[in-house]
């Protein structure tokens, strides 16, 4: 199969989320329309419902270096949120503790990693945990 | 991984006998990936620039066509912000008669005669429909700042 590389697989990326993904619980975009390296985007996940997360929106960067998608990209969530995954200092997910990122395949995407999260927030362990108050920030 | 021999052939007549402002060399770890350059038209607002392009030859290329990109920021109505470009035979008009020289040859044309009524770039059209010459010194402005070569 050709390879695609990582520019043209991110303006693919970029195209797919302009559209809209599934029924809009997760989305995406570039931070800065000028980025021409297209390294720094923006990503939205709304709260799964009958969780502590239900109608909470949380936003993310996601950094795609230079050897996306041959390695995945840096995830930080700006949002306050307790997850056993997410760095509570800093907000960055760490990606050891997150299947998608550890087990990192070309084939995954800035989507399936809001994907996972999201399905995360729903997980029997996850969906009861305390969280900070709504709107608060990491940085 | 096989390279079909239509892209082996493309391939070493580009770099073999290349299409005059133009260059094309592929990538050593993806043959399906090109980096291009090309010569601003004399005549034109871009002329003296040298603008770097990425091209990619998708899996079911001649079928579908070339992945074409500028990597170097440039002022033109039909070439958006991320370097996009607004071109029909790298849509609707593909033929799989054509070829990768082709295709730069026609973005090298698109420079000489941009068209401002078929626009990616809204405000750039904008600004060449209202005010061509106004339009033509800004281009000439990002050529000079960005594509010197």
């Amino acid at each position: 199969m050709a390879k695609v590389p990582r520019n043209f697989r991110l303006l693919e990326e970029l195209e797919k989320g302009e559209k809209g993904i599934g029924d809009g619980s997760c989305s995406y975009g570039l931070e800065d329309g000028d980025d021409i390296m297209m390294s720094h985007w923006n990503g939205t996940i709304i709260g799964p419902g009958h969780t502590v997360h239900e109608n909470r929106i949380y936003s993310l960067k996601i950094t795609c270096g230079d050897h996306y998608p041959d390695q995945p990209p840096v995830v930080q969530f700006i949002s306050r949120v307790n997850l056993p995954f997410v760095n509570q200092v800093d907000g960055r997910v760490d990606p050891t503790k997150l299947p998608v990122l550890s087990h990192w395949s070309r084939n995954s995407s800035i989507e399936t990693v809001l994907v996972e999260i999201r399905r995360e927030m729903a997980s029997f362990n996850n969906r009861k945990l305390p969280q900070p108050p709504e709107g608060s920030t990491f940085l | 991984m096989a390279l079909p021999k239509r892209i082996i052939k493309e391939t070493e007549r580009l770099v073999a006998d290349p299409a005059p402002g133009i260059t094309a060399a592929p990538h050593d770890d993806n043959l399906r990936y090109f980096d291009v350059t090309i010569q601003g038209p004399d005549g034109s607002p871009f002329q003296n620039g040298v603008f770097r392009l990425e091209l990619f030859l998708p899996e079911e290329y001649p079928m579908s066509p070339p992945k074409v990109r500028f990597l170097t920021k440039i002022y033109h109505p039909n070439i958006d912000k991320l370097g996009r470009i607004c071109l029909d035979i790298l849509k609707d008009k593909w033929s799989p008669a054509l070829q990768i020289r082709t295709v730069l040859l026609s973005v090298q044309a698109l420079l000489s005669a941009p068209n401002p009524d078929d626009p990616l770039a809204t405000d750039v059209a904008k600004h060449y429909k209202e005010n061509e010459k106004d339009a033509q010194r800004v281009s000439r402005e990002w050529t000079e700042k960005y594509a010197s070569a």
